[in-house]
């Protein structure tokens, strides 16, 4: 197997296929949450959509969140007077039907249903926000912590400008690299940063823009400038690309060491194909093994 | 009617518990009424690996050893289809032919029964879920399933004399007079005496009864020879 047909097969293995029971469940959460938002909502005429990964194609299945905007329109106030308020009437509006875990700008969804331990995670965030204008391009989202109470954004460019840079798989694949190495950033800013690396190699093959973005976090002694496109101005990220370059350096300069002593595999594990085959082989074996066989009866015929 | 085991031997309950949690800690014991289930996650280990896992219940009847646990993959995995060897009216699994498990000397074991027939059945499972054939074969559905074992057992392949070797069996002592279950016309003393000795020790009569009533219950006009023979007896 090459070192292209490798990638490509880890790759699609990440990939969440149409008929997946983790699409399927995503899909029927969503279809709750859209239903539960336009009920309360019903005179608001929220726009709600995907947005996130799923939007922009860069989902992995290895660490997957679905993100839905819930966005009002700029003149609406029913809703809520302020962001802050939006924010809260969305969250009181899940909670009918979900245990809701607030964050910065998002609202988390859990389970209601324990059994006596922390409720399940439907890996599902829910993003309240209300249009800057008419035009229903460029919105604002509530910061519930941080300096500033209000982020201005834009789902659409964000969702372009990943999508065009003719990247997707590098992006895809450093995320599983960054997943499995535990390293702490937010999958935007991480985006963001391999696009800019990548932004004048996207000729390069998938093998060669991987070693390339490492090496250039191994050897780069300060981080890559990076810039919101939705929001240049408003939206520093530097500090937070800054705070997790000495961990993406050391994370990438071992990777480059793996590769060169025990090869590709060594960096995403097996492909695929050939673990489901090593796992029939042990099968096998463990039924060679077996001292007592017993053969499979129906009492039915 | 005899007290379900574990009433009789409270201690043995409490031996299979411990044993339970040392072996296959993610299985709970609970006990309702006459019954003792195990539920939770079955490993399908070889070596220290675990190579797959099933969830499972598994229900222990009060006449252990003389029936066979009643075994149910509840995870949802295994479709309820007779191909899988699961009963689809039930969703039982039928791991083994209940009189083949029965005749084993370790078949009042539940931790035998779980090493033995049900790892065998999800091995099974797992490797035909990816497309390979059965690792140990499988049995006919039905009828033809049990004849099949029998045919093992008695090394025979005349269900006739399948019945006369379970009627044999069925009755007390042998004696070396009868003639030969096993077709010759000979008398037993000069034919299979020493085969059905040794069949004796491992399949008592109660055992061969039952196995007699099983066949009975299960005969079907699908089945004429067979039938025909049965209605004779």
């Amino acid at each position: 197997m090459t070192t292209s047909d490798y990638l490509n097969s880890i790759l699609s293995s990440q990939q969440m296929k149409e008929d997946s029971d983790e699409l399927e469940e995503l899909r029927s959460h969503r279809k709750s949450v859209e239903s539960l938002l336009r009920e309360r909502f019903s005179e608001r005429s929220p726009t709600i959509r995907y947005g996130g990964s799923q939007a922009k194609g860069t989902l992995i299945l290895e660490s997957y969140d679905l993100d839905i905007i819930c966005y009002f329109p700029s003149d609406e106030v029913g809703a809520g007077a302020t962001l802050k308020d939006i924010y809260e009437n969305v969250r009181e509006a899940l909670a009918e039907d979900y245990y809701v875990e607030s964050k910065t700008s998002a609202l988390r969804l859990k389970s209601k249903e324990t059994d006596g331990s922390a409720p399940s995670d439907f890996h599902i965030d829910v993003i309240p926000g209300r249009y800057t204008d008419a035009s229903k391009a460029d919105c604002f989202i509530y910061q519930a912590s941080g300096e500033k109470e209000r982020l201005k954004t834009n789902l659409d460019v964000h969702i372009k400008y990943v999508k065009e840079s003719g990247v997707l798989d590098s992006i895809q694949l450093l995320k599983l690299w960054k997943v499995r190495h535990g390293l702490n950033l937010k999958h935007f800013v991480f985006e963001l940063m391999i696009i800019k690396l990548l932004a004048k190699h996207s000729s390069l093959t998938l093998s060669e823009q991987l070693e390339f973005v490492w090496k250039e976090l191994r050897d780069r002694k300060d981080p890559v400038g990076i810039e919101d496109p939705a929001n240049p101005q408003g939206n520093d990220l530097s500090s937070i690309l800054s705070e997790a370059w000495p961990s993406l350096k050391a994370a990438a300069e071992d990777t480059l060491k793996t590769i060169e002593v025990s090869g590709w595999s060594a960096v995403f594990g097996p492909a695929p194909a050939e673990a489901a085959q090593e796992k029939v082989r042990i099968l096998k074996a463990a039924a060679a093994a077996v001292i007592s066989p017993t053969k499979p009866w129906c009492p039915n015929a | 009617m005899r007290r379900a085991w574990h009433k009789a031997q409270p201690d043995a309950l409490q031996r299979l518990k411990e044993r339970i949690e040392q072996e296959f800690p993610e299985l709970r014991l609970s006990v309702q009424g006459d019954v003792v289930f195990l539920k939770g996650s079955f490993p399908v280990r070889y070596g220290d690996e675990i190579l797959d896992r099933y969830e499972i219940e598994l229900e222990i009847p009060p006449d252990l050893g003389d029936s066979v646990p009643r075994l149910r993959e509840t995870g949802g995995r295994i479709p309820w289809e007779l191909d899988r060897h699961i009963i689809p009216a039930s969703g039982e699994a039928c791991p083994v032919v209940p009189e083949e498990w029965l005749l084993r000397p370790e078949c009042g074991s539940i931790l035998s029964f779980l090493r033995g027939p049900v790892r065998n059945f999800f091995i099974s499972q797992s490797l035909v879920e990816r497309g390979d054939p059965w690792p140990f074969g499988e049995r006919a559905h039905g009828r033809p399933g049990l004849i099949q074992y029998y045919e093992e057992l008695f090394q025979t392949n005349d269900p006739a004399a399948i019945v006369r070797y379970l009627e044999c069996l069925s009755r007390d002592g042998l004696k070396g007079h009868w003639e030969c279950p096993c077709g010759s016309r000979r008398r037993l003393r000069d034919c299979h005496i020493e085969q059905l000795r040794i069949l004796r020790r491992r399949m008592p009569r109660l055992t061969a009864r039952r196995a007699l009533q099983r066949l009975n219950s299960r005969v079907t006009t699908s089945n004429a020879r067979f039938e025909g023979h049965l209605r004779r007896q």
